[in-house]
């Protein structure tokens, strides 16, 4: 496939997630760098990933995972030097790979200078680039985001003496957006990376940015009236570049971020992550079905990002009482793996390291409609730790070989940012990328054939979705369509052997070729077409008029 | 060698989608086809509200839609309902609708047939049969079919309604004492619309070499209740509340209703012989929710034209009990026939040992079957006219005492229709 001119690159990548911190550490401190990262471009290029989205690197007090920027335009020390990120992103380039960082806009840490500024004292020029009040009854009513932690949206400063507005942790002020100033700095932050070469922002906690009296202080028009301000910059200044937008809500509502593909380019489809993990357990295709009837069409130049795990918990927002519920007692009956609303697992666990299932899931975020993010570690079906807090228990050292350390840092184990998995299933022993390597049947030598051949048909990336629905309710079909690139996706989520009819009708005379082996199979004619499955198998056809 | 299947390739293509499945509901009932599309819904807000992770099927086989649309006509949707509107819940799974169809209306035996077919084949945990022609229909009801079998582990799950006091007196006064009496199992509604199963009883009963007789196919229920009052299975009773029947003309006739449920359950007495034969005891029965509800409302019964039907039903019969009853029972009736109306009253005794000559002559086979049902119609006027005159002041707590007695009188003469029932009797022709 010849990579189209068009700026729409988004929609035809495959990202591939990870902190700098988790991944190879150079200089035997312990923590994963730039440098490091740098040397591990190869495996990267090598998976077929055409994009990494780096979490936040920059200077931090570290109370958030780095979410609490202390200054937006610099390396955090640990991670190495702003030269040691130019060189990553000069080799990242030179592999075709785009790179995506984090612009935390909503709030700083509170060791930011400007916070520090701002409370020094009431008249102090930065101090309304915060939300200060005298007191903690304002925007009653406003939901609390990290319910475990935090009581109230406010907390009390004892240096200015007044309340300081925050959605987030206490130790994460929000900034001002009624402040034009905030919004220029803002700016400046975006340019110094931009101009030094970054591919894309994904922007962090959008819905979140302005406060009104009266509302839920979420998804407010003054908040879209910004990121069209920045979209228009962007666009003007910084052509092909691309804006993420974190906003775990409703389809319906996320559509509002796509403006008239004028906001963001992308956004997270929050709702559907869950809902694959529900139908594989249920054997079910309807919450996937479902979720999709409510999905809103989305302009032309714009695209959604889905994936199955992140570096957050699994988010049980958007889904019902009764979902969530489920999806509890069926993941996570220890209530260790439990944080906020949802479950701080990774991929692997969850399906018991069920190579079968692990491989469904896969196959089905690199076939639907949608940018899939791939978080590291997955390919190789890495572990997690629950015992570790708040959701670093996910966050653990990529496992590279059976050497101590799992080949991540020479450093003494005692050193190291977070102790590696080492348990006898998922323990680096067991699960490394080296040894992976060496067996083609891996799940790591799958994931990259799986990866290439999404990356060969531009249908996946930009096709329409036709949903099939066989009388078979285990079984998930559907065709992507883009021009006369035609793909049928048939998924068994049961963990039994299922026949399927499948009304292929509008296909007669086409010929079904089995992507992953190249295969013929019987043309499409006027009855139903049958198919048996075995457990979680899942076909890709690409149908051709031959 | 293949297996024989009572299912239509179309119905079998159907339940193959639907694999294995945790609950069942059949759609079951004679003439309420136009009624299947309620009753899809009802069971559907059913499975939504109670049932939410259970994977769930709604077997279709008394015709009509299929309900695929999962929409129901607003007509078609009571008050009731529409004030607990269940649309918005969430249901984690898909719901199947599968429809049989069948060229003529199936027998009810075969529709029971059908439905224990599909219940084995997808593994039924827990089933329910329900009638479109319930005119209140609830989730709740469904629910609480259901939920014993599925939850509680039983294999029977018998309705139990909200009735007015001199409601229902047919089973009152004869089913139930009757069928508690002989199997040893009090289940006061043997003769219902809807009730509960197990997929264990499902498979027990359709691999019975019955589905032929002409009994089951016209009034499965009692057979498959009775089939369940064994050692190997549990029955229990679910409290319904009031039922409201749709208006269906005048209804079959007493005589009719007569062989539907007193014939049918002579036959299931004699079918199943083996296994009361040598029973004594009476098994409790577990209840969930009320073990009964009765109301007194002010009732219109003509208890004269009772008593006069009575007597010229005697009467005109006289020859044909002689040869059912025995010759104390049948001098009995004689002397109690010739009382005054006001002085008139049929002894609980005299009608336990009238049930049990006649059962037993049932068994004999001393004359015409369909005869010997229809020869009891006119004693049991007497027996409701003497009933309605006793107890026209009681209230619902003394009627429920009057009957339990009357359950003790037909527990207490068991003997008797053992003894009737080994006793060699010459059959006259």
């Amino acid at each position: 496939m010849a990579p189209p001119k068009d700026n729409l690159w988004y929609k035809d990548a495959v990202i591939y997630q990870l902190h700098v911190r988790t991944f190879c550490d150079s200089n035997a401190d312990g923590v994963g760098d730039f440098a490091g990262l740098t040397q591990r471009l190869d495996y990267l290029q090598d998976l077929g990933i055409t994009a990494i989205w780096l979490l936040p690197f920059f200077p931090s007090p570290l109370r958030d995972d780095g979410y609490d920027i202390a200054d937006y335009m610099s390396v955090n020390s640990s991670y190495g030097s702003l030269e040691d990120f130019k060189e990553f992103l000069t080799a990242a380039h030179a592999r075709g790979i785009r790179i995506i960082i984090e612009m935390v806009l909503n709030h700083t840490s509170d060791q930011h200078p400007w916070f520090k500024e701002a409370r020094s004292s009431r008249d102090n020029p930065k101090r309304d680039w915060y939300v200060w009040s005298d007191t903690d009854t304002r925007y009653q009513g406003v939901c609390i985001i990290f319910v475990d932690t935090e009581t109230s949206n406010w907390a009390w400063d004892p240096i200015s003496k007044s309340y300081y507005w925050h959605r987030f942790f206490s130790h994460q002020p929000d900034l001002n957006f009624d402040n034009p100033a905030v919004l220029e700095a803002l700016w400046n932050v975006m340019t110094f990376w931009l101009d030094m070469g970054v591919d894309g922002f994904r922007f962090d906690a959008v819905p979140y940015l302005v406060e009104r009296e009266g509302t839920p202080c979420e998804n407010l028009p003054e908040t879209h009236a910004i990121i069209r301000n920045l979209r228009q910059r962007l666009d003007s200044a910084y052509p092909g570049k691309m804006l993420l937008a974190e906003a775990n809500n409703w389809p319906a509502k996320v559509r509002a971020y796509f403006g008239d593909g004028d906001e963001f380019h992308t956004a997270f489809h929050f709702p559907l992550m869950p809902r694959m993990f529900m139908s594989v357990k249920l054997e079910d295709r309807k919450p996937i079905i479902d979720i999709f009837d409510q999905t809103p069409e989305i302009p032309d130049n714009c695209q959604w990002c889905i994936f199955l795990r992140n570096h957050d918990e699994l988010t049980l927002e958007m889904v019902s009482d009764v979902e969530r519920d489920y999806m509890y007692d069926e993941y996570a009956m220890d209530k260790t793996m439990r944080i906020n609303r949802g479950i701080r697992r990774r991929l692997a666990p969850m399906m018991d390291n069920d190579r079968r299932r692990i491989e469904l899931l896969n196959g089905l975020l690199m076939s639907m409609p949608g940018t899939p993010i791939v978080y590291y570690g997955d390919e190789i079906g890495m572990g997690d730790n629950i015992y570790l807090g708040d959701r670093n228990g996910v966050r653990t050292p990529m496992q590279w070989n059976g050497d101590a350390n799992a080949g991540f840092s020479t450093a003494d184990p005692e050193r190291l940012y977070s102790p590696v998995i080492s348990n006898a299933v998922y323990g680096y022993q067991a699960i490394n990328v080296e040894s992976q390597k060496r067996s083609e049947h891996s799940i790591l030598c799958w994931m990259r054939f799986l990866i290439k051949l999404r990356n060969s048909f531009q249908v996946f990336g930009r096709g329409s979705i036709q949903f099939l629905k066989p009388a078979n309710h285990r079984v998930l079909a559907y065709t992507r369509q883009l021009g006369e690139e035609i793909v049928l996706v048939v998924n068994n989520l049961s963990s039994s052997a299922q026949a399927v009819e499948l009304d292929v009708r509008r296909f007669k005379g086409y010929l079904p070729i089995e992507m992953f082996g190249r295969n013929l199979f019987p043309r499409f004619g006027d009855l139903p077409y049958l198919l048996t499955l075995g457990p979680y198998q899942f076909y890709w056809f690409q149908l051709r008029r031959i | 060698m293949a297996e024989e299947t009572i299912l239509a390739d179309d119905l079998l293509r159907q339940l193959m989608s639907v694999g294995e499945v945790d609950l069942l509901v059949g759609i079951s009932a004679h003439g309420s086809a136009n009624r299947a599309d309620r009753a899809f819904y009802v069971i559907e807000q059913c499975f939504q509200q109670y049932f939410t992770r259970q994977r769930a099927v709604i077997v279709n086989v008394c015709g009509g839609r299929s309900g695929e649309s999962g929409a129901c006509e607003p007509e078609l949707i009571d008050q009731t309902e529409k004030s607990a509107d269940f649309s918005n819940l969430p249901s984690l799974r898909t719901i199947h609708k599968v429809t049989a169809d069948f060229s003529v209306p199936p027998s009810q035996g075969m529709a029971l047939r059908t439905i224990l077919t599909a219940a084995d084949l997808l593994r039924a945990r827990a089933c329910a049969i329900i009638s479109p022609a319930t005119a209140n229909l609830t989730p709740g009801w469904i629910a609480n079919l259901l939920a014993p079998a599925y939850r509680e582990k039983f294999d029977f799950v018998a309705p139990l309604y909200t009735r007015h006091k001199f409601q229902g007196l047919l089973a009152r006064t004869l089913l139930y004492p009757l069928g508690r009496a002989v199997f040893g199992c009090g289940i006061r509604e043997l003769y219902s619309d809807e009730w509960g199963f197990s997929g264990r009883l499902a498979a027990t009963c359709l691999n019975q070499d019955v589905w032929h007789e002409d009994p089951i196919q016209s009034r499965p229920e009692a057979w498959m209740a009775i089939s369940a009052m064994s050692p190997e299975f549990r029955c229990c009773q679910a409290f319904l509340g009031q039922k409201i029947q749709l208006a269906a003309g005048s209804g079959p006739d007493i005589v009719e209703v007569f062989r539907q449920t007193v014939g049918n359950l002579f036959w299931c007495i004699e079918s199943r012989q083996a296994s009361w034969l040598d029973r004594d005891t009476t098994e409790f029965v577990q209840t969930f929710g009320l073990d009964h509800d009765l109301t007194s409302e002010p009732s219109d019964l003509n208890r004269h034209r009772l008593f006069e039907m009575f007597r010229s039903g005697v009467t005109e019969l006289e020859p044909i009990l002689g040869s059912i009853l025995a010759p104390e029972t049948h001098a009995e009736i004689n002397s109690i026939v010739s009382l005054e109306e006001g002085r008139f009253r049929f002894k609980s005794d005299l009608w336990v040992r009238t049930l049990y000559d006649f059962a037993a002559s049932y068994h004999h086979a001393v004359i015409n079957r369909d005869h010997l049902v229809q020869a009891l119609v006119p004693l049991y006027r007497g027996m409701t006219y003497s009933f309605l005159m006793e107890h026209s002041d009681s209230s619902a707590a003394e009627m429920e005492a009057v009957n339990e007695s009357l359950c003790v009188e037909f527990e207490r003469l068991k003997p008797y229709l053992r003894e009737k029932w080994k006793a060699k009797v010459e059959v006259k022709s």
